[in-house]
């Protein structure tokens, strides 16, 4: 349904910085999105259906004692988001079967002990095709890149000129409607964090502070649009997008990667390998 | 007329080649369509600015939007004049659905933006606000980057007044603010319209000039217009380009500054004794990315416990041809290269300031120790 506290909670106007308890509930519950993200991706393979994607994903949370997020949230219809080939964002999970070169996101939040832990990955289904891979690749650099400049006293506003570069200097496109946002008991507030260059965020980065990180990156246009489901966000020239997120939490020196990858995470990406 | 023999046979299929359509959004090829906010007090004669705009043979098609609903509902109504045969049209426009958190558009800029592209010419938008005491979160809702190419683009906010009842809706005060709803009005207005002066006694001259002098001592920086039963001019109130940084034009809001070389502050209304303008003028030219951070530490970081409403200016910008401009709205900025500087023109920093526990002092000596510093590396 519709969130009550949400949407009219002063947390919209201003970034909270988190108290060590806070904190640490972030910590444990983004661990255990990492650990229903890293199940489903285990699953993925040409044939299988994004619903059932979304059941190994649902029981997995309810499984660790948490919530999945999207579930009712503004009457999404399911537990995670399922984004194949030219579905930029919030794909709906429904009963088409992945096929052999797909690319797929799986976005995946869940509410444990009161706050919410929010990752996304772009997973290759079988055998993908070069350009595919480089764009993958790109928009996996382009999270890691802005990463790496977090840390107190960073501008929000960079995040969004680091990742244009990146993807700008990868020749390809960077998604403007959808941003990075700040999250802790509230599935979304602020800040909002643009992914393109030139925007005017507001605010500076500070020690305490945790918010996601979701560059969209396309091969051809910025360009999207919206299905009539009102939720599936799409390519305008229907050209392939891939996404990349994380939760990440701002210490004193730098960032802490809330939902990093773990040593059990499935062996997925080829440039990871050492 | 002949009617065509049924018999004649099957016509011939005529080839039809389509217009080249490319995958962009259709309205990249059109200019941006301006939205203007009005708001004022009821009675103010905000309704009447309305009629006429609807109503009156100016030529151009303009849609209202008049916010009856608010959001819960979930639709906006727009009436539209049908440009020269003047006949209105109703519209309903529907507020997106869906995951409104994490867009950066938010759902008011896409239905209007669902609005332009349904209509196959629009001249302007006119927001009329109802209720709304500050006219400034609705300008960070609708000042959009550059970046996203929108199909609209915020023009101007503009308030009218009642100038037979501003004095007394001044000193009104709301238990939970210090500042009564038409003093926020009248600070977040580029445009400020003072209606009726017909009801104002001709032979009291002054008392125009002292309602002026009041709103000048409010917003120093908003143009002020006279009219009677609103009407005025709608080429006065219409593309102002007060937050388009791409149209030169823009830059003529900003004359006003290079014209006046008082350097002074001009002091406080005298209902409102905390809020003031505060003026820095300086020469030489500024590093444009400590100007960035000087600001930032004031519009976000609250320096000197300050609390700025407003803030325009132009700037003198180091290894640049190019006159900048400088506009804020509450925490949101923005500073971009214009127009050229003249031969002939005073290469001058003009900041104004408009705010609440403004300390002139700490403005000036930050503004100024740009000069001694060296480039600082940025973290």
């Amino acid at each position: 349904g519709l969130p009550k506290i949400e949407p009219n909670s002063n947390l919209q106007s201003y970034v909270e910085i988190k108290t060590p308890d806070q904190i640490q509930r972030m910590r444990e519950t983004s661990r255990i999105a990492r650990k229903v993200l890293d199940a489903a991706a285990r699953v993925i393979r040409p044939g299988i259906t994004t619903d059932e994607i979304d059941d190994v994903v649902h029981k997995a949370s309810i499984d660790a004692g948490a919530y999945p997020s999207p579930l009712n949230y503004h009457f999404f219809p399911k537990s995670c988001c399922t984004s194949v080939n030219e579905i930029i964002c919030h794909g709906i999970p429904d009963a088409r079967a992945l096929e052999d070169g797909d690319i797929v996101n799986v976005d995946v939040t869940i509410c444990y002990n009161g706050v919410h832990g929010d990752l996304n990955e772009t997973y290759f289904v079988g055998n993908v095709d070069d350009s595919s891979k480089k764009l993958v690749r790109a928009t996996y650099e382009c999270l890691e890149k802005a990463i790496s400049i977090v840390k107190p006293g960073v501008r929000f506003r960079e995040i969004g000129e680091v990742i244009n570069r990146h993807a700008s200097m990868s020749g390809l496109t960077v998604v403007k409607s959808y941003c990075g946002h700040g999250i802790g008991e509230l599935f979304h507030c602020a800040p909002n964090i643009p992914h393109y260059g030139k925007n005017k965020a507001v605010g500076i980065m500070k020690a305490g502070q945790t918010f996601t990180i979701e560059p969209m990156i396309n091969m051809g246009t910025w360009h999207d649009r919206l299905w009539p489901d009102g939720w599936t966000a799409v390519t305008s020239d229907g050209k392939r997008s891939a996404q990349f997120e994380h939760t990440l939490l701002v210490t004193e020196t730098g960032v802490e990667v809330l939902t990093a990858r773990l040593p059990t995470s499935p062996d997925v990406y080829p440039w990871l390998k050492s | 007329m002949d009617v065509e023999d049924d018999d004649a046979g099957v016509p011939t299929a005529v080839e039809y080649s389509y217009p080249e359509r490319s995958f962009e959004s259709e309205s990249e090829n059109r200019r941006p369509v301006g939205i203007t906010v009005i708001t004022g007090y009821l009675g103010s004669g905000k309704s009447t600015l309305v009629n006429y705009v609807l109503n009156a043979k100016h030529g151009k098609k303009i849609a209202v939007i008049l916010n009856e609903f608010g959001e819960e509902i979930g639709v906006e109504r727009a009436m539209i004049n049908e440009g020269d045969e003047g006949a209105l049209i109703e519209e309903w426009v529907e507020l997106a659905n869906g995951c409104v958190c994490c867009t950066v558009k938010h759902s008011l800029v896409q239905a209007l933006e669902q609005l332009v592209q349904r209509k196959d010419r629009l001249d302007h938008i006119l927001l009329e606000t109802t209720g709304l005491a500050n006219p400034a979160p609705l300008a960070s809702i609708l000042w959009l980057d550059e970046q996203l190419e929108s199909a609209v683009i915020l023009d101007a906010i503009i308030t009218v007044v009642d100038a037979r009842n501003i004095f007394k809706q001044l000193s009104e005060y709301k238990e939970s603010s210090t500042f009564s709803e038409a003093f926020q009005q009248i600070v977040f207005a580029d445009v400020i319209i003072v209606n009726k002066i017909d009801l104002v006694s001709s032979s009291d001259s002054g008392f125009l000039e002292n309602l002026e002098k009041e709103i000048k001592a409010i917003n120093s920086l908003a143009t002020i217009i006279h009219s009677d039963h609103c009407q005025v001019d709608l080429a006065v109130i219409l593309d102002k380009n007060a937050y388009n940084a791409v149209n030169t034009e823009h830059v003529v809001h900003f004359e006003k500054l290079l014209e006046d070389s008082k350097s002074s502050s001009a002091n406080q209304g005298c209902h409102n004794k905390n809020v003031r303008t505060v003026c820095l003028c300086k020469d030489q030219q500024v590093d444009v990315n400590m100007v960035r951070l000087w600001l930032e530490d004031i519009l976000w970081e609250k320096q000197g416990d300050m609390d700025v409403y407003r803030c325009k200016g132009i700037l003198n910008v180091l290894n640049s041809d190019k006159l900048h401009t400088l506009q804020a709205v509450r925490e949101i900025y923005d500073i971009v290269p214009t127009r050229e500087w003249n031969k002939d023109e005073n290469r001058t920093n003009k900041i104004v300031f408009i705010g609440h526990n403004l300390d002139e002092k700490i403005l000036n000596d930050t503004f100024s120790t740009f000069n001694c510093q060296t480039k600082i590396n940025e973290a």
